[in-house]
């Protein structure tokens, strides 16, 4: 049996119509055996009175007569028992019958019933007897005889018809049954499986059904709630994506942590942030997400104190970042502490802010060191090196080197801020690479010479023309050939090749110099920014030297960069847009 | 110990507690190595302070972690892969402490070395050392994931700091011949160099604890093919 509404609500009526139907006929069956029985018995009493009133010896000629109207065996018995007539059976051979129960009876009460199997004719009859009297003296009885089985006949048959309108009964009220079951039903299916299409995410419109009962209401409840859930889900999804699209625009990045300490959520700019992906950190610890035991002791501490925290930490992920972090309590879960961690990048804040310094520490160093040297020296004269000439001479010169450095530094720290402020004049014209090239070689051949330093010229005379500022080019040319004679030990070599590539026309110089530890390269380009401080301004630089070229790539439109081994040298490439993209000039 | 596998949360909780605190602990010796380096690269001795100061966090670390799988075994008696995890757990807290007092030998060393001129640049020293605290990160990751591969990269890795620390000896052995004031400082030089070989021993060692937690087998002492 299937548990499903019709099936129940078809068998409940299933059942109570057969057992009424079964209880009606046993009832039935029952009052008209009884009735059946009594209105036969009745007869056949009427049957024996009447014989009863006719005279004896006309009773006794037309007995078969009377068998056969009464469709009974008649037997007429005198006071004694002894049969005088029989309507089928010979009187002389039966025996005497004052004891047989009906007569018996009706010598009591005047008539008497029996049902009883008869020794005379082998069947169940049914007998009836009743007293002729004379007076108040019983003169004799009269019997009559019916076999039970006729009885029973009647009873059958008026029993078949009952059991056929039953049956006919019983089919017509379960097909109603069936009908009223599936109307009660139906309704029920339709808002169960519009619920469960609801339930499964499918879109629904609303259910529509033409009862009128409870149904009707309940499917209209349904109906309401679905378009409140649909209102709760649009507001829920509009609030969702509102919080993305704040989480995704912010600059900070966000991680939520739920009672058991695993993360639950981050937010896609964190992803970029620490350059994780979600997979590897949802449903992990802070710990083996991070490995950073600086973090977790930010969040013991929060767990501990229970005050919201902001500290700077720095994460060594797939490249080292300084964040901001701040730790705080998702409000809201009652029963489940969730910890809400915000971080903001300041990696290049941090830098900027180490570059300011070192710039103002720089600059004041680096005019101080040869003021300090000019002072020096005029104060020595004036104490009284002036007499001696030869001496003098020497400190003028020292203190005139001094000056110059002092102003190359100025020119420097000028140039540098125009190009900046972009007051810089640029005449931008085809200039071959080649030609500039040679051009610079031949302005630090001499410093080479001296550490036998040979430079190889690898770019082809007729190497395609870029569009540049001469002078700039030449500066910018200087500059790298300059850092490269001054790094390289003496019998290294300076190769100068040139390439053309998808957007950019590249000029590399190679050194063999002493090279640039990998983590410092990147600051390369600062103003004053040395490897090795002593070593370098021992070797009269000013600090400025690729700050200014890094500048003036960016003013060419092109970009400048540096890859280096440490104690292998250093190759500085030069990338310059290509001569026809150079007139809507993208900034990079 | 990626899904719950336990019916009593709790000690699943205690479980991923232990876990925890071991890469904490591990976090804490892998800046140990790093700040120990950097105050010998770049000659700072407030790092190497730092560096001695810190390792009583490590200890402490270390013997917390130790009784709380004591109290694991007594209290839960774990079974399989738990059992193998908290008996291995009290293994790698053992090597991460000793790896936390070999960084604070270094820092010694480099306090010692900052007061004299730098013998010669360092290239290769922190060269092994970023392979060391690299193999530290890989045993430590194979730990979490239960992940052989890493195990076995750590043991890859660890040829190659032997062949470093065995070229630095060679290195210092003629700069000591060269001249016999390079002597003293050649010699810690060596000793930094040897404790970072000798972390790396212990890194192997928690990389071949774990390859025992996840397969049960122990590949300790085997020899090398």
């Amino acid at each position: 049996m299937k548990k499903n509404l019709f099936y129940k609500i078809f068998f409940s009526y299933l059942v109570i119509i057969s057992l009424s139907f079964l209880l009606l006929d046993l009832f039935l069956r029952e009052e008209v055996e009884k009735n059946l029985t009594s209105q036969i018995e009745t007869e056949m009493m009427s049957y024996a009175k009447i014989i009863d009133l006719s005279p004896r010896e006309k009773v006794t000629e037309q007995i078969g007569e009377m068998a056969n109207i009464s469709n009974c065996r008649v037997t007429l018995i005198d006071a004694r028992g002894k049969v005088f007539a029989d309507s089928e059976k010979d009187v002389t051979q039966m025996e005497n019958h004052s004891n047989r129960p009906e007569v018996q009876e009706a010598r009591l009460k005047g008539s008497g019933i029996s049902v009883r199997f008869s020794s005379s004719l082998n069947i169940d009859m049914l007998y009836v007897a009743v007293t002729i009297r004379n007076g108040e003296k019983i003169n004799g009885y009269v019997r009559l005889a019916r076999p039970l089985h006729d009885v029973q006949k009647v009873i059958q048959k008026m029993y078949e018809s009952i059991l056929g309108a039953s049956a006919i009964a019983v089919i017509v009220s379960l097909l109603i049954a069936l009908f009223i079951s599936y109307r009660l039903a139906e309704p029920i299916r339709a808002m169960e499986r519009f619920t469960e299409k609801l339930r499964q995410g499918e879109p629904v419109g609303a259910i529509l059904l033409n009862t009128a009962d409870e149904t009707k209401k309940l499917a209209d409840n349904i109906n309401f709630l679905v378009e409140e859930l649909k209102d709760k889900i649009r507001i829920a999804n509009e609030e969702k994506s509102k919080l993305m699209t704040a989480l995704t625009s912010m600059t900070e990045g966000v991680l939520i942590i739920n009672a058991q300490g695993l993360i639950e959520f981050v937010s896609p700019v964190l992803g970029d942030m620490l350059s994780v992906r979600y997979e590897d950190v949802f449903g992990k610890t802070l710990m083996e997400a991070f490995r950073s035991a600086e973090l977790q002791k930010i969040l013991t501490e929060f767990k501990r104190t229970g005050e919201n925290i902001t500290r700077e930490i720095t994460l060594d992920m797939a490249e080292v970042v300084i964040l901001n972090v701040s730790v705080s309590a998702v409000h809201g879960y009652p029963q489940e502490d969730k910890t809400m961690i915000v971080f903001h990048d300041v990696t290049r804040l941090k830098k900027l802010e180490k570059v300011k310094e070192d710039f103002v520490a720089n600059v004041t160093h680096e005019i101080r060191t040869p003021l300090t040297a000019i002072i020096g020296y005029l104060e020595t004269i004036k104490n009284g090196a002036i007499v001696n000439i030869d001496e003098t001479k020497k400190f003028v010169d020292i203190i005139l080197n001094q000056a110059e450095r002092l102003n190359r530094l100025v020119e420097d720290l000028l140039t540098l801020s125009h190009i900046e402020l972009k007051e810089l004049k640029f005449n931008f014209e085809n200039v071959s690479i080649n030609a500039a090239i040679t051009n610079v070689i031949s302005l630090v051949e001499t410093k080479a010479k001296e550490k036998k330093i040979t430079i190889h010229n690898n770019v082809r005379e007729n190497f395609p023309m870029i569009r540049a500022d001469k002078d700039k080019l030449t500066q910018i040319f200087v500059n790298i050939l300059d850092n490269a004679v001054k790094f390289t030990p003496e019998s290294g070599r300076i190769t100068i090749a040139a390439k053309e590539a998808d957007a950019y026309t590249a000029v590399s110089i190679s050194d063999t110099g002493i090279g640039v530890p990998r983590d410092e390269i990147q600051r390369l380009g600062e103003r004053f920014y040395r490897v090795d401080r002593s070593r370098s301004r021992d070797l009269g630089g000013t600090g400025l030297g690729l700050s200014i070229v890094k500048h003036l790539m960016i003013a060419h439109g092109g970009r400048m960069e540096i890859e280096s081994e440490l104690g292998r040298g250093t190759t500085v490439s030069l990338l310059f847009p290509l001569a026809k993209k150079e007139q809507n000039r993208v900034p990079l | 110990m990626e899904e719950r596998r336990h019916t009593s949360l709790h000690y699943e909780m205690e479980l991923q507690e232990i876990k925890n605190s071991l890469i904490y602990l591990g976090a804490l010796t892998e800046k140990a190595i790093q700040l120990a380096m950097k105050s010998l690269t770049q000659r700072n001795t407030d790092l190497a302070n730092q560096v001695i100061r810190d390792d009583d966090e490590i200890d402490k670390m270390d013997t917390e972690i130790e009784e709380r799988c004591i109290k694991i075994l007594a209290l839960r008696q774990p079974a399989a892969i738990d059992l193998r995890f908290i008996t291995t757990a009290i293994k790698i807290t053992g090597h991460l402490e000793r790896i936390g007092d070999m960084a604070v030998n270094i820092a010694e060393k480099a306090i010692q070395l900052n007061e004299e001129p730098q013998l010669k640049p360092y290239i290769d020293l922190p060269r092994m050392s970023g392979l060391v605290e690299e193999m530290i990160k890989n045993a430590l990751d194979a730990m979490i994931k239960g992940d052989l591969q890493t195990a076995e990269k750590v043991g890859e890795t660890e040829e190659a700091v032997d062949d470093l620390n065995e070229q630095i000896f060679r290195e210092l052995l003629t700069f000591m011949m060269e001249d016999s004031k390079n002597i003293h400082r050649s010699l810690l030089v060596m000793h930094v160099s040897k404790n970072l070989e000798r972390i790396a021993d212990h890194a192997k060692g928690i990389a071949d604890m774990v390859t025992y937690m996840v397969t049960g087998e122990n590949v300790r002492h085997r020899p090398q093919n």
